[in-house]
C-alpha cells in the first residue's frame, strides 16, 4: 500500500467519507463496486419469490401491502444500481453479469416461498436480518450509498411491520394457520442464521477495513437474534435450534449454521436459482428491441 | 343489484385483474423504470378496486374482501381484456394499457358527474391517480406507434374492453389461484 493509499484507509477508518468524485484506491472502489452491485441484484431478485404471491394474497389489504412492498424493492434496486452506475459500472452491465452468473445475489432469494406462512416470515424476519446489515450501512464511508440507505431503511422498517402482522394475525388463528407459520419457520430458519456471512473477525474483513460495512458478520447474526428470538418465542413458536439459548454475558449460542451451503446456494446452485434467472434472461431476450427502441428515441 | 352498484362492481374487477396482470412485470420489466413504474401502477389500481368494492360492499350488505374474493368465477365483471395473461409480451402490454386506459378515462369522467356525492368524490380521487397511468400510457404509444408488432396488438386487443359475459378459458384458473389462501383454511382471519 503506498502512502496515498494508506492516508485514504486511515481517512475512512477515522470515520471520514468518501464521495463520487474524490480519488480512492482501485481495490476500495473494485470491493464497493462488487459490493453495492450484489445488495442492488439482491433487491431486484428479491421480488421474484413475492410477486407470485401478490395474485395469492388473502385480502385486499394484504394484496395492496405485498405490491407496495414489491415495488419498494424493486425501487431499491433502482436507487443502488445508480450508485454502481457513478463508481463506473453500467447498469446494463450490472444485468448482464447478473443474468450469466458472474455477480452474486443474497442467500435467501434463492430458496421457493411455499406458503402464505412463507410470505409472512419472509417479510417480517428476512427483512429484519437485511435491514440490521443496511442500518449497519448508514455509516458506510462511501457517501452516496450512506445516503440512499435512509430511504431504504425507512421503507423496509415497513415491511417488517406488515410482515410481523400477516405473522400475528396467522398465530391468532386456527391451527393450521399456526403449523403454516411453524414449518416457515422451519424452512427458513437455516437460510437465516447463514444470512450475515461466516464469523470472519471483522479487523480481517476487508468490508469492514474499508469501514464499507460498520460492522462484523457476527456482530450482525447476534444483534438479529437478540432482536428477534425473544419475538418469536413470544409468539409461541419453536426456533428448530435445541441449543439454542442467551448465554449470562448477553451472546447468544446456536448450532454452527451450514457454512457449506451458503456458499453452494450463492455461487448459483440455490434450488429456485436457476429458475429465477432463466425468467429473467428469456423476458431480457425477448424484450431486447424495446431497449433499443427507447436508445434511439434517446439518441 | 342496481345498474349503478352493478357499474361499480364491473370496475373494481377490472382494477382488481389488471392489478395483478401488471404487477406480473415486477422484476422482469425490459427496463427497470418499467418494473417500478408498472408495480406502482398496480399498486394504485389494487387500491381503487379496494375502495370501489368498499363502496358496493355497503349497499350490498356485504365486505369489500368477500366481494373481491368469494363471489364464483363466472359472477366476476372484469373485461377480457384485462384477463390475459401477456408477460413476457411487451407490445401487446403497451396496447392493452393505452386501450385499458382510455375506455376507463371514459368511465370515471362518467362517475365523477354522478349524483352520488361520495362515488363522484371517490371518482375524481381515483381520476388524479389515473391521469399518470394516461401520461404513462401515452409516452409508451409515442414511442411505439410505428412499430408493427404494437399496431398488431392494438388492433387484436381493442375489441376485447367491452367483453365482460364469457370469460377466457383461462380465468376459472387464475380465480382458483387467487382464492387459494383464502380457501384453504374455512373461517380463518388472515
Amino acid at each position: 500500500m503506498d502512502a496515498r493509499e494508506q492516508e485514504f484507509l486511515e481517512y475512512v477508518q477515522g470515520g471520514g467519507q468518501v464521495e463520487t468524485d474524490d480519488w480512492m484506491p482501485d481495490e476500495y472502489r473494485a470491493r464497493l463496486i462488487k459490493f453495492i452491485e450484489m445488495h442492488g441484484n439482491s433487491e431486484l431478485m428479491g421480488v421474484l419469490p413475492e410477486r407470485e404471491w401478490i395474485l395469492r394474497a388473502p385480502t385486499l389489504q394484504r394484496k395492496l401491502a405485498l405490491t407496495a412492498k414489491v415495488q419498494d424493492e424493486v425501487g431499491h434496486s433502482q436507487l443502488i444500481y445508480r450508485v454502481v452506475e457513478d463508481l463506473g459500472k453500467p447498469r446494463e452491465q450490472c444485468l448482464d453479469d447478473l443474468i450469466s452468473g458472474k455477480s452474486k445475489f443474497h442467500n435467501v432469494f434463492h430458496y421457493p416461498t411455499k406458503t402464505w406462512g412463507d410470505v409472512g416470515l419472509i417479510a417480517w424476519l428476512v427483512d429484519a436480518a437485511a435491514i440490521i446489515s443496511q442500518k449497519a450501512l448508514l455509516k458506510c464511508s462511501y457517501a452516496p450509498y450512506a445516503r440512499i440507505m435512509k430511504k431504504i431503511c425507512w421503507e423496509e422498517s415497513f415491511h417488517i411491520l406488515h410482515g410481523r402482522d400477516v405473522i400475528l394475525t396467522m398465530m391468532l388463528g386456527t391451527d393450521q394457520q399456526r403449523e403454516l407459520v411453524q414449518e416457515a419457520l422451519d424452512r427458513w430458519w437455516g437460510p437465516l442464521m447463514q444470512f450475515h456471512g461466516n464469523p470472519i473477525a471483522r479487523d480481517e474483513d476487508p468490508m469492514y477495513v474499508w469501514r464499507i460495512k460498520s460492522q462484523g458478520n457476527e456482530e450482525a447474526r447476534q444483534q438479529f437474534l437478540d432482536g428477534y428470538v425473544p419475538q418469536i418465542w413470544e409468539l409461541g413458536l419453536t426456533v428448530p435450534d435445541p441449543t439454542l439459548r442467551k448465554r449470562d454475558d448477553g451472546a447468544w449460542e446456536y448450532t454452527e449454521p451450514d457454512w457449506d451451503e451458503l456458499k453452494h446456494v450463492v455461487t448459483g446452485h440455490g434450488p429456485k436459482t436457476a429458475e429465477r434467472l432463466e425468467l429473467r434472461r428469456t423476458t431480457r431476450e425477448e424484450n431486447a428491441w424495446v431497449r433499443r427502441a427507447v436508445l434511439a428515441e434517446a439518441a | 343489484m342496481t345498474d349503478q352498484v352493478q357499474k361499480i362492481v364491473e370496475i373494481a374487477d377490472d382494477e382488481l385483474v389488471l392489478g395483478w396482470r401488471n404487477s406480473e412485470w415486477t422484476g422482469i420489466a425490459p427496463l427497470l423504470e418499467e418494473d417500478v413504474a408498472f408495480s406502482s401502477i398496480a399498486q394504485n389500481e389494487i387500491g381503487h378496486a379496494r375502495a370501489l368494492y368498499e363502496l358496493a360492499a355497503r349497499e350490498l350488505g356485504t365486505t369489500a374482501d368477500e366481494l373481491a374474493f368469494d363471489r364464483q368465477p363466472d359472477e366476476y365483471r372484469c373485461s377480457r381484456l384485462v384477463q390475459l395473461r401477456l408477460v413476457p409480451d411487451w407490445a401487446r402490454t403497451i396496447a392493452r394499457h393505452c386501450i385499458y386506459e382510455r375506455a376507463d378515462q371514459a368511465r370515471i369522467e362518467a362517475l365523477k358527474r354522478s349524483d352520488d356525492a361520495e362515488l363522484a368524490g371517490l371518482a375524481a380521487k381515483i381520476d388524479r391517480e389515473e391521469a399518470y397511468h394516461r401520461m404513462h400510457a401515452e409516452m409508451w404509444f409515442d414511442r411505439l406507434e410505428d412499430e408493427q408488432r404494437f399496431k398488431a396488438a392494438l388492433e387484436e386487443l381493442e375489441p376485447l374492453f367491452d367483453v365482460r359475459d364469457e370469460h377466457i378459458p383461462e380465468f376459472a384458473e387464475l380465480w382458483e389461484e387467487m382464492t387459494m389462501v383464502r380457501r384453504s383454511v374455512a373461517g380463518a382471519t388472515w
